[in-house]
């Protein structure tokens, strides 16, 4: 449905001045610099979730941070996007520090956080709104990333009349409509079937490679992680702390890659090193 | 949708099953008031067998008739004005403070440590206890009918609207500040929104509270009004009097309540709860 892919979508990304990989000198777009955080319930003691995580993460490179439940993965995507204070340790975007949300990370949840009472096209044009485009412009710029994640004709539909995968879809051409330079993925297919979520996935990585944002996505699906991440951080449980970065190195545009050998050694290998964490999160976690 | 459309006008059924259809049609129209009519046709047989005095219960078409007098004197709308403006003026009010309210308590401590004590305490209360104390300070008129109103129906409009406030997702929050949206904006832009169904559930608590308040303020108070009519035809010994205010009171009462959920389903057209019949 979505095999259509409009060229003239891709200078909406801004696909002229960014969209050359490789261009310039890879520049670090996000540093972490020994984050910890500790949530602090109101009834309840105090929990450490993460501990002197460092990562930088560069421009244009997908990076995903895999986990078990639990191990903080999430808590780090919110303090990238800014909705958590950094309270320990300091966490740079392109040499700035993070104060609060902003237009320069977008972000997808895995429980889609549309407007329900707004349609697909009037949820895509609100951060266009926000940012200032004519009305005009926006509601061309909306349909052509409608259009992009194959929701043409959708646009006057409400978020309760689509299903699962389609919800998914509207919030990422929300999310990418305001051309954020950094796009934050919290298990953005954690709630879709089987299907849906292999579909989409080869749909992240086509938007992707055309788009090429910094993208740091967050998932405890080793095969996920490997199929579409460039370098894998893997946390381990609670409290979440970086025990190993990957670096992936497969040609994802290779048809056969889920079926290739290596694809299977490095699903293998990651596992490994997720599976001691995931029982060790699964027997109360950590501490 | 329009292939369904062309497929009726294809086949055309004979006049004499559509006619049958047509009255199987109205049938289950008014499936829903069959109760009402055979209680209705019950009162009217009961009170013409004679077992009753006309006294004691007048036949529904005598109260109808008195109904259709009031109607054409006009004596109808001037009891029904006072008595809508009332309900509405304070179902207003309440209404207003009493969302305002609720989303403070949901988003500020101080107010919430302050006021939510006292909503618990006041929320199960008989408020109607207080008339006399209201009579006594704000006299018998308007003002001291239409705070009674208020003083009633706002409490499940400000539990609704808080808890409504409470359970806004975070992420909506968050995706609309990561879109761009300041601070000021989300109020209006996100939880508003955001709670409006669970805070239109509240609304459609209070608006029968505040047409019944009103009527029993009415009653107590007298002047004119639907209840004060009514316990004016009532010390006049006037029975189909007294049964016609009734009727027209419950009816008044059954539109507010009808015209009500029609204005839930406009504003929710997006919910969920949209696609599902209304009862109410």
């Amino acid at each position: 449905m979505a095999a259509a892919i409009k060229t003239r979508s891709i200078e909406a990304f801004g696909g002229g001045e960014r969209g050359q990989a490789g261009a310039a000198p890879e520049r670090t777009e996000i540093a972490i610099r020994g984050v910890g955080h500790t949530y602090r319930p109101a009834r309840g003691r105090p929990v450490k979730a993460l501990e002197t995580i460092s990562l930088e993460v560069k421009e244009r490179e997908f990076v995903a941070l895999l986990g078990p439940s639990g191990c903080g993965k999430s808590t780090l995507l919110y303090l990238i996007g800014g909705f958590l204070p950094v309270e320990e340790g300091k966490i740079l975007i392109d040499g700035q520090p993070v104060a609060g949300p902003g237009p320069d990370r977008g972000i997808v949840f895995q429980h889609f956080a549309l407007f329900p009472w707004k349609t697909v096209l009037k949820n895509v044009v609100y951060g266009l709104e926000k940012k200032g485009v004519a009305r005009e412009e926006r509601v061309r710029r909306a349909r052509e990333f409608i259009d992009l994640v194959g929701l043409s004709g959708f646009e006057d539909s409400y978020p309760s009349q689509l299903s699962g995968g389609m919800k998914q879809r509207a919030a990422i051409a929300r999310t990418l409509a305001i051309d954020p330079a950094i796009l934050l993925m919290d298990e953005p297919f954690g709630s879709l079937d089987a299907q849906t979520r292999s579909l989409m996935q080869s749909e992240l990585l086509r938007i992707w490679q055309r788009s090429r944002k910094t993208v740091v996505f967050v998932t405890h699906d080793v095969q996920e992680a490997v199929y579409l991440a460039e370098r894998i951080v893997v946390m381990s449980a609670r409290p979440g702390r970086v025990k190993e970065i990957l670096s992936v190195g497969l040609d994802r545009n290779d048809p056969g890659l889920l079926r290739s050998r290596p694809f299977a050694e490095m699903v293998d290998h990651v596992w490994s090193l997720v599976r001691s964490e995931a029982i060790r999160a699964e027997r109360g976690g950590g501490t | 949708m329009a292939r369904i459309s062309e497929g009726l006008s294809f086949e055309r059924p004979h006049p004499a099953a559509s006619l049958l259809e047509a009255l199987c049609l109205i049938g289950r129209a008014f499936r829903g008031s069959l109760s009402i009519l055979a209680v209705l046709l019950f009162w009217e047989a009961f009170a013409r067998s004679g077992w009753v005095s006309s006294f004691l219960l007048p036949s529904f078409s005598s109260v109808v008739e008195r109904m259709a007098g009031d109607t054409l004197s006009g004596a109808l709308f001037a009891n029904l004005g006072p008595t809508l403006y009332r309900t509405f003026l304070g179902f207003l009010v309440a209404g207003c403070a009493g969302v305002g309210l609720g989303i403070l308590m949901a988003r500020n401590a101080v107010v919430r440590w302050f006021f939510d004590p006292v909503v618990s305490v006041a929320f199960p209360m008989p408020k109607i206890a207080f008339l006399p104390i209201f009579m006594l300070w704000f006299g018998l008129y308007d003002f001291s009918k239409i705070s009674m109103v208020v003083f009633n129906a706002i409490f499940p409009v400000i539990t609704a609207a808080m808890a409504a406030t409470e359970g806004v997702e975070k992420e909506l929050l968050w995706s609309a500040e990561s879109l761009g949206a300041s601070r000021r904006r989300l109020l209006w832009e996100i939880v508003l929104p955001a709670a409006l169904p669970q805070i239109m559930t509240g609304l459609q608590v209070a608006l029968p509270v505040a047409m019944i308040v009103t009527v029993v303020t009415e009653m107590l108070m007298g002047g004119p009004g639907l209840g004060g009519a009514m316990i004016a035809a009532s010390r006049f010994a006037d029975s189909p009097g007294v049964f016609a205010d009734i009727l027209e009171i419950a009816i008044a009462g059954f539109l507010l309540v009808k015209g009500m959920a029609l204005l839930r389903r406009r504003l929710l057209a997006w919910h969920q709860e949209a696609k599902e019949p209304t009862t109410v």
